[in-house]
């Protein structure tokens, strides 16, 4: 067996044992990766609509969300928004009632800069939200963007309108296709 | 005893960060706060003391000639495996770290070890070797991290420390990082020229 | 897709989000061989070039093998041998048809394959413009144009470095400041004027 051959079973051999074990850790490891993301969906879900008791999943147009239900009564909807930020996508999870004002809202995971762009999921000393969050509970979130109800942060203009736009979008899109 | 030595090494002497200068790029990336920095440490010392195990192991049986790649395989076997345990048991440091996770395949100190050391050890000293080095890297990190996160954001792991001033933002941001391990670099050459001349 | 969304990424990974002076992805080559200029421009350009070969074969891989069959947790394994094995591909066929190039990149090629910018930008491709388990519109050609400015931005910042440093040989450095401290320190005073590129949007 000439010497290439003998290099590329070599690797090949080390490369089947690795993909194995990789297979494997994989399959053991799936099951535990999805119930964090469950249950960190569910708790954001509990924390945005406290008064709702169970969700509904659905889908509709390309949007994923939530029927917030109290009992059998519709109590809101939260929507799973995908934002562009300035460093990359941003998933958010905003609730609102029937008539599109919002309720809640929270951001699961951004690629935003460090010190800069991640202020807005930045928790002041002694308080319990994200203090840029807060501003948009109350608002209609069809009519907000930086300058109409919305303040921007510091230094962080770019990331702040991607969140307050990609909900406008969203939740616009969203009650258009649930109207008909 | 001299298998000591082979421990102790990485954590002052031969440290990876400071004096052999290996294995920037998750250094200075990850090490906006302290909880990063404990958690990539920790992750690169599960690397390198997995990899440098297997390498040291198939020493032996393994051609020269295609030894960088098989190397390069083992370890990035042990970083997927690292990944996915991070992302099941540690989702929120997993998404902290980000891509820098996957990066310890290319982390020159990881290969490094495994090319100068790990590759003509027996399996016991590389142990030894790995964890030296990890713990070296892990304490290097704390370390940068605690001097960038107090001065840059007045906090350690989140505490706050001081309401006194206004951290200056740059210490969080690149240049900041760039300026603390070059100070810290300088400082330990200038100790360690010190205590070599007493 | 349209220029404008082209240009804002090449300019975005150059200049905003420098892969060395921002995204610290490169350091080791950075801080080792940034002494001279010849050796750092060269090693830039194999470096842009490697990059951006990498940044096509690794969207395809993920892309048609990885996603297709769920395998993204081999997305490390596949990437970093595509680009070993591409570095090594490289390094015969330069070997073999151009001999004098061959002496100049010197033992900076095969150091390629653990730069770390490489990888990351193979990487980065794969996190920012793929959505869900789904490639974005255009994300192909976005991918490309991210590596090819990968690799620019690293060519820059090591020129601009080794311009620098070659200066800096006739300065009096103090003793436990000369070679990597001092370089950390120019290199975080270039950072800083590089921030100046934040915020921009085309």
């Amino acid at each position: 067996m000439n010497q290439m051959t003998k290099f590329g079973l070599m690797l090949g051999i080390i490369c089947l044992a690795a993909t194995l074990v990789l297979a494997f850790t994989y399959e053991v490891t799936r099951p535990i990766i999805a119930a964090a993301l469950y249950r960190e969906e569910q708790e954001a879900l509990k924390a945005i609509m406290p008064e709702a008791d169970s969700f509904k999943p659905g889908a509709v147009g390309g949007i994923e969300y939530f029927e917030a239900m109290n009992g059998p009564a519709l109590v809101g909807y939260c929507l799973k928004v995908t934002g562009s930020g300035y460093g990359g996508y941003m998933h958010i999870i905003v609730g609102i009632d029937t008539g599109g004002v919002i309720k809640g809202l929270r951001i699961l995971q951004h690629m935003e800069t460090p010190g800069l762009g991640s202020k807005i999921n930045e928790i002041r000393l002694g308080e319990s939200e994200p203090y840029f969050l807060k501003q948009f509970i109350g608002k209609n979130a069809r009519t907000i963007s930086v300058g109409n109800g919305i303040d921007a942060i510091t230094g962080a203009t770019i990331s702040s309108k991607a969140v307050t736009d990609a909900i406008n979008k969203t939740v616009t899109e969203f009650m258009e296709k649930m109207r008909q | 005893m001299k298998m000591m030595g082979e421990f102790v090494k990485g954590l002052w002497r031969e440290n990876p960060t400071f004096r052999i200068v290996l294995g920037l790029c998750p250094t200075l990336a990850v090490s906006t706060s302290v909880s990063n920095g404990i958690g990539m440490g920790v992750a690169a010392t599960f690397v390198l003391v997995g990899s440098n195990i297997f390498v040291s192991l198939i020493r032996g049986i393994v051609p020269e000639k295609v030894r960088i790649p098989c190397f390069i395989v083992i370890i990035a076997t042990f970083v997927t495996i690292v990944d996915l345990l991070m992302k099941a048991y540690a989702p929120a440091l997993s998404r902290s770290l980000g891509m820098f996770v996957p990066l310890i395949v290319v982390n020159c100190m990881v290969l490094g070890r495994a090319e100068a050391f790990a590759s003509k050890a027996p399996p016991f000293k590389s142990i030894l070797d790995a964890l030296g080095m990890g713990i070296g890297f892990t304490w290097a990190l704390i370390l940068i991290s605690a001097i960038r996160e107090s001065l840059g954001n007045g906090t350690i792991l989140g505490i706050t420390i001081s309401r006194s001033f206004e951290p200056p933002l740059f210490m969080i941001l690149a240049p900041g990082a760039l300026l603390t391990i070059g100070i810290l670099i300088a400082l330990i050459n200038y100790l360690t020229m010190k205590w070599k001349a007493k | 897709m349209d220029l404008s969304t082209y240009i804002t990424i090449i300019i975005s990974t150059i200049f905003i989000n420098n892969f060395i002076l921002s995204r610290f992805l490169g350091l080791c080559s950075f801080i080792g061989v940034s002494k001279n200029t010849l050796p750092s421009v060269s090693m830039g350009l194999a470096v842009t070039f490697v990059t951006t070969m990498a940044s096509i074969i690794t969207w395809l891989i993920y892309n048609y093998i990885l996603l297709p069959y769920n395998l993204e947790y081999l997305r490390t394994l596949s990437f970093i041998l595509v680009i070993a094995s591409f570095v090594q591909f490289a390094e015969i066929v330069i070997q073999k048809k151009a001999p004098a190039l061959y002496k100049v990149f010197g033992i900076y090629l095969p150091l390629i394959t653990v730069n770390c910018a490489v990888f990351g930008a193979a990487v980065l491709n794969t996190d920012v413009f793929f959505l869900h388990g789904h490639a974005v519109p255009g994300s192909f050609m976005k991918s490309l144009i991210q590596g090819f400015g990968a690799g620019a931005g690293f060519t820059l910042a090591m020129f601009i470095m080794s311009g620098i440093r070659e200066r800096l040989e006739y300065a009096d450095v103090p003793r436990s400041m000369k070679d990597i401290p001092i370089t950390f320190i120019i290199a975080s005073l270039m950072s800083m004027a590089f921030l100046g590129f934040s915020g921009f949007k085309i």
